[in-house]
């Protein structure tokens, strides 16, 4: 009915689906882990 | 589609920021700062004030040899640093978002990766600009103004209100959704506050040591498993008294017992609710989590909860889980320990909500003709968030010693071997120790004190403590002039609690106490970006409030859900405050 | 004498929908008045997706579409009974769907189509169940540059 406002993940999420946005969360959490380590 | 709006709000944004920055580097605005970061301005003129002291003696002793005055550097006083880290910040994201805003300027965007991911950038600059703003401005603001209105009033309403960081982030956030409606520009980018807020989660596993987690998991399990499963319950059983349709009552019951929206647009489909109840119940849980978000916190201050409590009660009570979150920052927003407890409840009840959207079903098809069976592999793989796995996965990590050494989790740690020379007992405190030892050695002294460890039930390591082991403690602590071992450090801990033990010794027991704790820095460094991540997240769910859709509660669900909602929320109070002690 | 020739018609099956259907009724002209149904989807949706992020894709996707689908129904339903009850009385019919702000929407309707009457049922009586997203009768009369008629309980 109404037109996809967002080509791509949804109106509350960048990401195409839940799982992606999971690993992605995942990931970056890794990175400021890391990151945090190595700079210390 | 391209997604890359043109607009110089960006690079604006970027451009502010920058100058923030650089008005901090530069101590332009040394006299703002001042009256904002009150304390830390207050470190910093003892720090100035012994450094003159001691750069004055130096001068004075280098004339006396003949010598230039000598070359001093003041150290970093709390102020100094708080400056430079807003600075930092300020360079890093700004100059970013300056280069980035002159990209989207300039160039065509074609449809793609590259423009999707550009287009995302201002949205996450204007939520970033609100969280700089409301932490660094109006958070201390309000801080300021409860403190100078607390002598009249007699209480400190930005306290008890809970005027901080998190409370009006959010409110910002619903304002700007309300009624100014959310720029084109950042429609993109705001999308990504549930990102942050999941990578907040995940990275809130680094905070936890075994048992902690088991402790805090077995007392979510009980408490949710009450409260959700009879909230589920009673919804059921009065809508059934009251005439509610079947459906409608079943999404209410998944709202107002599990995860309010999540668990209410999990249902939906399954017991086939109708548009219009759907919206009277989704309504109304939003008004009800909303409402309870900004009153857990101030009922918290007012009983004087501890973090354990206070967690357990918002992540029984509330039903959204985001609304937990933000509850729990809300009431602690400077340490992360009622959010860690919060967490751990909310996670524990998106596991209960297969189960309940299960037993809804279940429920429907006994009651209702027609109905379909449920596949309950497919709900259960559906519904699992694998985030709670990412957390499960970082908690593990953590707890073998990846990122920080065990025992650092709590953010303290204790290090004999790193205390400072500086740091020693003087000679005066070791004497008053030293001579306590000797009165409770001998006579009257020795058997009370036998007696107090005894009464006092002292354990450590499964065994009572013995009158022998706390002399060893107490002589080893005047020969090192610090502590040696955590288990002493214990011990010594209840002798200071003797009573009518001389005061000098048991200042000096504290400070030796004090003095052998450090401060993790990779710990503090994970609870920054937690609480950055969150005030980020909590920003852009207050965008999502929208009135038009609080504004739908309403029927039979308003008044079923109000009940149950009191109910719930008084009833976990009420055995929060009974049985949960801040034992951890 | 009113000009009933392009008639706005905001309805969506309430009950003073159903008044305002009889007094365009009233009004038009068989063979000559063009009945533009006009039907919102309100906004309020857009606030009902789901605002916490334990949810995962696929059941918000499936709500979605259960959503979706319940108001298409709906919508169908509405504008095929009433294009029916047009027909019977010779009267010339369009439909338009709209998703969005009731009263916007509205003044944006009649606009383009060129109404020259705008009808629209009273307000619902207090104590009536419903979306509490109604026109906001004061901004429409502001907008509207067409006569309007509000049908009551009494008419």
């Amino acid at each position: 009915m109404e037109a996809p406002k967002f080509e791509r993940g949804t109106s509350l999420s960048i990401f195409v689906s839940d799982r992606r946005e999971d690993f992605s969360a995942l990931i970056f959490a890794f990175a400021i882990a890391f990151g945090v380590m190595l700079l210390a | 589609m391209v997604y890359t709006v043109k607009s110089p709000a960006l690079l604006i944004i970027g451009i502010l920021m920058m100058a923030w920055g650089w008005l901090n580097a530069s101590g332009n605005i040394d006299g703002i700062q001042s009256s904002l970061q009150a304390s830390a301005y207050k470190d910093h003129l003892k720090v100035k004030e012994k450094f003159d002291a001691e750069l004055a003696v130096a001068t004075e002793l280098a004339k006396a040899e003949g010598k230039p005055a000598p070359d001093m550097k003041m150290p970093a006083s709390h102020f100094d640093s708080a400056k430079a880290t807003q600075t930092h910040m300020s360079y890093y994201f700004g100059g970013a978002f300056v280069l980035i805003g002159l990209i989207t300027l300039m160039w065509k965007p074609t449809e793609g990766s590259l423009d999707y991911f550009i287009s995302i950038v201002p949205g996450i600059a204007f939520i970033l600009a609100i969280a700089f703003i409301v932490r660094w401005g109006l958070d201390p603001i309000f801080g300021n103004w409860g403190k100078a209105a607390a002598p009249t009033l007699g209480w400190d309403f930005a306290k008890i209100f809970n005027l901080n960081y998190v409370v009006i982030g959010i409110v910002i956030g619903m304002v700007i959704v309300n009624v100014f409606k959310i720029p084109a520009w950042a429609a993109n980018g705001v999308r990504t506050a549930r990102f942050f807020l999941k990578t907040g989660v995940i990275l809130l596993g680094t905070l936890y040591s075994a048992a902690e987690l088991a402790q805090l998991g077995a007392l979510s399990v009980v408490m949710i498993g009450i409260f959700v499963l009879g909230s589920v319950g009673l919804v059921l059983f009065m809508g059934k008294r009251m005439g509610s349709n079947n459906s409608m009552t079943a999404v209410l019951s998944a709202g107002m017992g599990v995860c309010g929206v999540s668990a209410t647009v999990a249902a939906s489909p399954v017991v086939q609710a109708k548009a219009e109840e759907i919206a009277y119940t989704i309504g109304t849980i939003l008004i009800w989590g909303v409402g309870c978000m900004f009153l857990f916190p101030t009922v918290g201050h007012i009983l004087g909860m501890g973090p354990v409590q206070f967690g357990a009660w918002a992540g029984t009570g509330i039903l959204n889980s985001a609304q937990v979150a933000g509850a729990a920052l809300a009431f602690d927003p400077k340490g992360i320990e009622t959010l860690k407890v919060a967490e751990i409840f909310n996670i524990t009840r998106v596991l209960f909500l297969p189960i309940i959207v299960l037993w809804l079903a279940a429920w429907y098809v006994k009651h209702e003709e027609g109905a379909e069976k449920v596949n309950l592999a497919q709900v259960v793989v559906a519904k699992f968030p694998v985030f709670v796995l990412g957390f499960i996965a970082m908690f593990a990590l953590s707890s073998a010693g990846m990122f920080a050494p065990a025992g650092h989790y709590k953010g303290k740690y204790f290090s004999s071997t790193e205390i400072k020379e500086e740091k020693l007992l003087k000679g005066k405190e070791t004497k008053a120790i030293e001579a306590e030892l000797t009165r409770l050695r001998e006579g009257e002294g020795a058997q009370a004190f036998s007696k107090y460890l005894a009464d006092k039930n002292v354990v450590l390591e499964g065994h009572k403590v013995t009158a022998d082991e706390a002399y060893k403690a107490m002589s080893d602590l005047v020969a090192n002039k610090k502590l040696s071992t955590r288990q002493q450090d214990s011990i010594l801990e209840s002798v200071a609690k003797l009573e009518g033990l001389d005061a000098l010794a048991k200042g000096s027991i504290e400070k030796a106490h004090k003095n052998a704790y450090h401060t993790s820095k990779n710990i503090k460094s994970y609870r920054n970006w937690i609480a950055w991540l969150f005030a980020f997240g909590l920003i852009g769910l207050g965008m999502q409030i929208t009135g038009k859709a609080l504004k739908q509660a309403g029927g039979k669900p308003l008044i079923i859900g109000g009940v149950v909602g009191t109910l719930k929320a008084v009833g976990s109070l009420v055995v929060v405050l009974l049985f949960v002690k801040e034992f951890i | 004498m009113l000009n009933t020739q392009i008639i706005l018609l905001g309805h969506h099956g309430t009950e003073g929908a159903k008044l305002a259907e009889k007094l365009a009724f009233d009004v038009a002209v068989p063979q000559q008045t063009l009945i533009v149904h006009l039907l919102v989807v309100p906004d309020l949706w857009e606030g009902m997706q789901g605002d916490d992020w334990l949810n995962n894709a696929s059941t918000r996707d499936t709500f979605g579409r259960y959503v979706e689908g319940l108001l298409e129904k709906d919508a169908a339903a509405q504008l095929s009974a009433l294009e029916a009850r047009c027909t019977e009385r010779n009267l010339a019919y369009k439909s338009i769907v709209l998703v969005g702000d009731p009263t916007e929407c509205f003044v944006k309707t009649a606009l383009q189509e060129q109404a020259t009457l705008a009808l629209i049922g009273s307000p619902r009586p207090k104590g009536i169940l419903g979306y509490r997203s109604g026109i906001k009768l004061d901004a429409l009369v502001r907008q509207l540059k067409i006569p309007l008629l509000i049908a009551n309980t009494a008419s």
